[in-house]
């Protein structure tokens, strides 16, 4: 799954700690795979073929090494047994080296591996956070956003965010207060607003259904300020 | 800065360029060269590592092959030198044999020393011209004293040189063997170069390709980072207008689907906004209260809201 926040349940915006665990280094694994796996592949390959050619190199030494010694042997037969023992020790040494290779070539792909998961996680984090905050904005919802961990990368594109967040919470808030203060008035006026007589509406509205009309859409704008409001309190603290 | 498609337009027109694929500086060089170093310090170790064994394999092969016996060149004519030594040092220690001088001396320097007795006798018969002076009969020296006297050398004949049956084979042999080492060295010198040669060229295409391949990359993830930028600048600058979609083949497509959906419910608040707003104003001014201050707070309001959305 390459989606950052679906890998995520709700609950994960009250989690205890704000630190990097194992098991979230894999935030965005199409991203983060794509990258390691073509590092590491090109590594491997480029490795490998080193490797091959060492082997190659060392292997002719050792045939080298073996021929002279069986050109020895076939002159003086009691030296055989001293060239099987180095042929012998020849042929470990080469297998030794194909082992050392091997090991030297999974351990490159392990450290780079490693190195590119916690480079990528250091990119998909940010990323997975600012996700997060999207899906709250998406539901109205504009708490306050935190900083970052200490190391992460897209600073300035998460700077970027806080202030569009920030801009549009406070720019909410302002329309929230304004709508609430016009509430408010035309609440407080009643029927009676100032400017407008009392018996002019009561003249236009003698039935009371201009008048209700109204109370109902003033109702209905508090109930949304209301709903409003809540979306603008701060985010749960973690706990 | 990119061009922002404009309304109408295919989103599919604004295509990739190499001028452009810098867009973040920080994150993208950040990234690679992190990236390329990592790899560079650790295919430096692989490569001291190899170059080390590769040396160490190469003198031992030098070694084996330096050490592969030859046949020998057999010196000619070495079995008469060693029956017949020469008084010639300077002969015998080069190993050839002087050659004798092809004319006698034609004349001998006489011997200082008075000929014995024997010779005396023989001095005539080698036809040499003297004369025997008589010092006196209870004399018992004589003196001999030779006027004239020649001597004829024979030249030694040159010896037969002898020459092996094989020895050109052997020659053939030899040089061949000769030949052959130093092509198997110049052979092990030859594959210790080309792991160098190849060592050093898979590294600088490891860096540059690494370069080119982490820019390349980033730039997917930084191209679709920077148009979010854009439109994170808009809307905080009170503008929600349209949202347009990636370029084929960028990333983060999944993430610029949360912004979309995050922008929809900013423009869905707005609008919200505008519509409780329009029922009050509409609901007032049935009630003859459409001039109100108040009322044309949220006119002006609802105008802002709506000039944010176009």
């Amino acid at each position: 799954m390459s989606d950052p926040t679906a890998a995520t349940p709700p609950s994960a915006f009250v989690r205890t700690r704000h630190k990097r665990k194992l098991s979230n280094y894999l935030l965005d694994k199409k991203l983060q795979l794509r990258y390691v796996l073509i590092v590491t592949i090109l590594s491997g390959i480029i490795a490998g073929a080193l490797g091959f050619m060492i082997y190659q190199q060392r292997r002719a030494a050792s045939l080298s090494i073996e021929k002279d010694l069986q050109a020895l042997t076939d002159k003086d037969t009691t030296q055989s047994e001293l060239q099987e023992q180095i042929s012998g020790t020849l042929a470990s040494g080469d297998h030794a080296l194909v082992y050392k290779m091997v090991g030297v070539g999974i351990g490159l792909v392990v450290v780079l591996t490693l190195y590119l998961l916690i480079m990528t996680h250091k990119v998909a984090g940010p990323l997975f956070k600012v996700s997060m905050y999207f899906d709250k904005m998406a539901v109205g919802k504009l708490g306050k956003v935190t900083a970052l961990r200490q190391g992460d990368m897209l600073q300035d594109f998460y700077a970027s965010f806080q202030e569009m967040h920030e801009a549009v919470r406070k720019r909410a808030q302002d329309d929230l207060a304004s709508m609430d203060a016009a509430l408010e008035t035309i609440r407080r006026s009643g029927t009676h607003p100032a400017g407008v007589s009392p018996p002019a509406i009561d003249h236009a509205d003698y039935r009371g259904e201009a008048r209700g009309r109204l109370e109902d859409a003033l109702d209905g704008l508090a109930t949304h300020l209301a709903n409003r409001k809540a979306a603008l309190v701060d985010f749960p603290p973690r706990a | 800065m990119r061009p922002q498609p404009q309304p109408g337009s295919q989103a599919s027109n604004y295509k990739r360029s190499w001028r452009n694929l810098l867009i973040n500086k920080s994150y993208q060089l950040k990234f690679t060269l992190m990236m390329v170093g990592v790899s560079t310090v650790l295919m430096v170790g692989l490569g001291v590592w190899v170059m080390k064994v590769a040396n160490e394999t190469t003198e031992v092969s030098i070694a084996s092959v330096r050490g592969t016996p030859c046949v020998a060149i057999p010196s000619i004519g070495d079995d008469e030198l060693d029956e017949a030594p020469t008084d010639d040092p300077a002969a015998a220690t080069s190993g050839t044999r002087s050659k004798p001088s092809p004319s006698p001396s034609p004349s001998p320097s006489p011997s200082p020393t008075p000929a014995p007795a024997e010779a005396v006798g023989s001095a005539g018969s080698a036809g040499s011209a003297g004369s025997v002076t008589d010092a006196g009969s209870d004399d018992r020296h004589h003196g001999v004293v030779m006027e004239e006297s020649t001597m004829e050398l024979v030249p030694e004949p040159a010896p037969a040189i002898i020459v092996p049956p094989d020895y050109g084979h052997k020659v053939v042999s030899h040089w061949s063997c000769e030949r052959a080492i130093a092509a198997k060295i110049d052979d092990l010198e030859s594959g210790r170069r080309r792991i160098l040669f190849v060592l050093i060229g898979t590294g600088l295409l490891l860096v540059l390709g690494l370069a080119a391949y982490g820019i390349k990359m980033t730039h997917k993830v930084a191209g679709p980072l920077f148009k979010v930028g854009l439109y994170l600048q808009k809307m905080r600058d009170g503008r929600f207008d349209k949202v347009w979609n990636l370029r084929k083949g960028d990333q983060l497509v999944d993430f610029y689907e949360h912004f979309k959906l995050a922008h929809a419910g900013v423009v869905q608040m707005q609008k919200d906004d505008i519509s409780r707003m329009k029922a009050v104003i509409a609901a007032a001014e049935t009630a003859g209260a459409g001039e109100h201050a108040t009322v044309q707070e949220l006119r002006d309001l609802i105008a802002r809201k709506e000039k944010a959305l176009e």
